[in-house]
């Protein structure tokens, strides 16, 4: 696990933070609080760094021969090329005008300059078919209580599966896997037609409650339970009069961060693209997520001669991932680390 | 799990201390399942009871006239004998078979390389890879629905410029082909990123003595990197054929730009959408809906039997 190498205690940073005479080196460190905090986590990145080139051995070994590298450099280059291509035509393409967007090339800027023009309008209810703003509340309030929610009873329950054992608690756990089988499909559907029946229709928590339930949440929540949380601290922490809860909240949960993060970052993009749900169970506008309301005005724009919701189309698409790949690049490590592996070592 | 208690109870105390001790234990083990109950509730009322109202809506039919009468298993007959169902499952098995192993290959080239260290700028080119799993399916295929467009479309530019005139990427014959490559684009950065990390677990020692060997490094890869991370390949092969199975944004989307290009039975998942909404046939959709999911589960799990058998004799 890459990411627990970082966390180990770092030279660089104690000995950088000198502690003036007088105080205890507690208070020195809380009193550079912020330097020093700063400090250690560059600290920390370049040890991972370093331990990453160690790990990796010289190419010269391999015996390749010479332009090798410069060939499988220039591939990786050509992939990187067709990964960045739609992302580049869609910056470009959200400056243009209607007219533009199918006039001009492609991959270059036009006259006039319409970006401000087009962001504007996602402000707007143009046509009736539903304000882009309200899209992106809807989807952050849908991503933020259900995807949160999902890791936090990922949380919860995979830590109970880890560490106790109670009656049925193989079976159950058993089941929840069985859970990963079920295609989402084959699911949406009988939620839909539950929902018909029981009204729920056009129900935000229709969107928000099964978001929150994640069988993939809870296999990597106890996989990383189980290695990093020791049995042995629970126990000293029962010794010690502490209750579940309290050892659940102070001394496991502590332990299961970068856990936690991975499946936030997870079920928070689940729920940020999910397309089908929302689009069963939403036919109103008001309700909508930013994918089917975008797929909505694709809809629109081609079929019903609004080719004006075309640049809305652009934008909004990029307004959309802006916040996903921002995100991702922020918490770099906790996708890069181990912990997608975790899903596959068992 | 009586061995599990006893193993907690170690080190504490005498033979009737740690009895006692363990039975302490178990008192306090049964309060799990207060943090498995949360979840259950909700894996109870979202999954079962949707699960289980389903197969009952299937046994019924809703008639104009005559309201909702008991039907037995006439949707599952009907839905069996529907040639626009087969068609679908035929397409998503096609789509799986060539999708799935060419993306797996890229990602199973680039993890090595990146592994290996033999490309310069390997982070940059990891990060840049793994971007497309940030974008919602929905703007990936509307994005590639831009660039493909038969009319205006840049690709369809350079597939003239290159000599390929009337190129039309959303016509009966390119259209999955064109599907597959937005699904390439959408995930091989993620299952590269999987594999790289699997192959990081790879001991560093194995490689170094083939080195010495003068083992080329093709072989490394193909006799020691890649059966080591065979698990992972096998469970890649696994989600990634239950996913495209179910295929159904990009050639809905793509259907929005170019009327026509894919019809309402195109895949299987489309099929049962059309079934629900637009023809409010929903006691056939919920029929469909179990058979779709039997057949998901029956071809994922004996992909994965398969590879697994695989694995154990080579």
């Amino acid at each position: 696990m890459t990411e627990l190498k970082g966390r180990g205690p770092d030279p660089a940073a104690s000995q950088g933070a000198a502690v003036p005479p007088g105080l205890t080196s507690d208070e020195g460190a809380r009193r550079e609080g912020g330097t020093s905090r700063a400090a250690r986590r560059r600290a920390a990145r370049l040890e991972r760094r370093a331990a990453e080139i160690e790990s990796v051995i010289p190419v010269e070994l391999y015996g390749l021969r010479r332009g090798t590298v410069t060939l499988l450099t220039t591939l990786a280059f050509l992939f990187a090329i067709f990964t960045l291509v739609p992302i580049a035509w869609i910056v470009i393409n959200s400056t243009k005008t209607q007219a533009n967007i199918f006039e001009t090339f492609g991959f270059w800027f036009a006259r006039p300059f319409s970006f401000f023009h087009n962001f504007s309008l996602l402000f707007q209810d143009v046509d009736g078919y539903g304000t882009y703003i309200q899209w992106f509340a809807n989807t952050a309030l849908y991503a933020v209580i259900g995807g949160g929610g999902a890791t936090v009873l990922s949380a919860f329950a995979g830590y109970g599966f880890s560490r106790y054992s109670f009656r049925g608690s193989k079976v159950l756990f058993y089941l929840t896997l069985a859970a990963l089988l079920v295609p989402i499909t084959a699911l949406t559907l009988p939620l839909y037609l539950t929902y018909a029946k029981a009204h729920l229709i056009n129900s935000i928590w229709g969107m928000i409650l099964p978001s929150m339930i994640s069988p993939v949440g809870i296999y990597l929540m106890k996989v990383y339970t189980d290695i990093s949380v020791p049995r042995e601290l629970i126990d000293a922490a029962r010794i010690d009069g502490a209750g579940e809860a309290r050892i659940f909240f102070r001394v496991a949960l502590p332990l299961m961060v970068p856990g936690f993060m991975t499946v936030l970052l997870i079920s928070v993009v689940a729920v940020w693209n999910n397309y089908f749900l929302p689009l069963l169970i939403f036919n109103v506008n008001t309700k909508y997520p930013l994918t089917v309301g975008l797929g909505l005005w694709s809809e629109r724009a081609q079929n019903s001669g609004n080719a004006q919701l075309f640049p809305m189309v652009v934008i909004g698409g990029l307004v959309t991932i802006i916040p996903l790949i921002a995100l991702f690049l922020l918490l770099q490590r906790y996708w890069r680390g181990g912990m997608l592996l975790g899903s596959i070592a068992n | 799990m009586s061995a599990v208690t006893a193993t907690q109870g170690t080190g504490i105390g005498t033979g009737t201390g740690r009895r006692r001790r363990s039975a302490w234990i178990q008192r306090r083990d049964r309060r799990g399942i207060w943090f498995v109950v949360p979840f259950l509730v909700g894996f109870v009322l979202f999954m079962i009871v949707p699960l289980v109202y389903a197969v009952y809506t299937s046994l019924y039919t809703t008639k104009i006239i005559g309201g909702t009468v008991f039907s037995g298993a006439s949707n599952y007959t009907q839905t069996l004998q529907s040639s626009q169902f087969w068609s679908g499952v035929v397409r998503v098995i096609i789509y799986a078979a060539i999708q799935i192993p060419v993306m797996l290959a890229i990602a199973f080239f680039f993890a090595c390389v990146f592994d290996l260290g033999v490309a310069k700028f390997g982070r940059t080119f990891r990060t840049i890879f793994f971007i497309p799993f940030a974008v919602p399916a929905v703007v990936g295929a509307v994005m590639w629905s831009f660039l493909l467009e038969p009319q205006f479309g840049p690709m369809v530019h350079l597939a003239n410029a290159f000599g390929f005139s009337g190129t039309n990427f959303f016509s009966p014959s390119l259209i999955l082909p064109s599907i597959i490559v937005i699904v390439i684009w959408e995930w091989t950065g993620y299952n590269m990123v999987i594999l790289y990390t699997a192959l990081k677990s790879v001991p560093r020692d194995v490689v170094e003595a083939a080195i010495l060997d003068d083992t080329p490094l093709w072989r490394i890869i193909v006799r020691i990197k890649l059966p080591l991370v065979r698990p992972a390949i096998v469970l890649l092969i696994f989600l990634n054929t239950i996913g495209a199975l179910q295929l159904f944004t990009e050639p809905l989307i793509l259907s929005y730009f170019e009327t026509g290009s894919v019809s309402v039975n195109f895949t299987p998942t489309l099929y049962l959408y059309n079934t629900a909404i637009a023809a409010d046939q929903t006691n056939l959709a919920a029929a469909g809906a179990v058979i779709l999911g039997l057949v998901i589960v029956v071809i994922s799990t004996a992909s994965l039997l398969f590879r697994k058998r695989r694995g154990e004799f080579s």
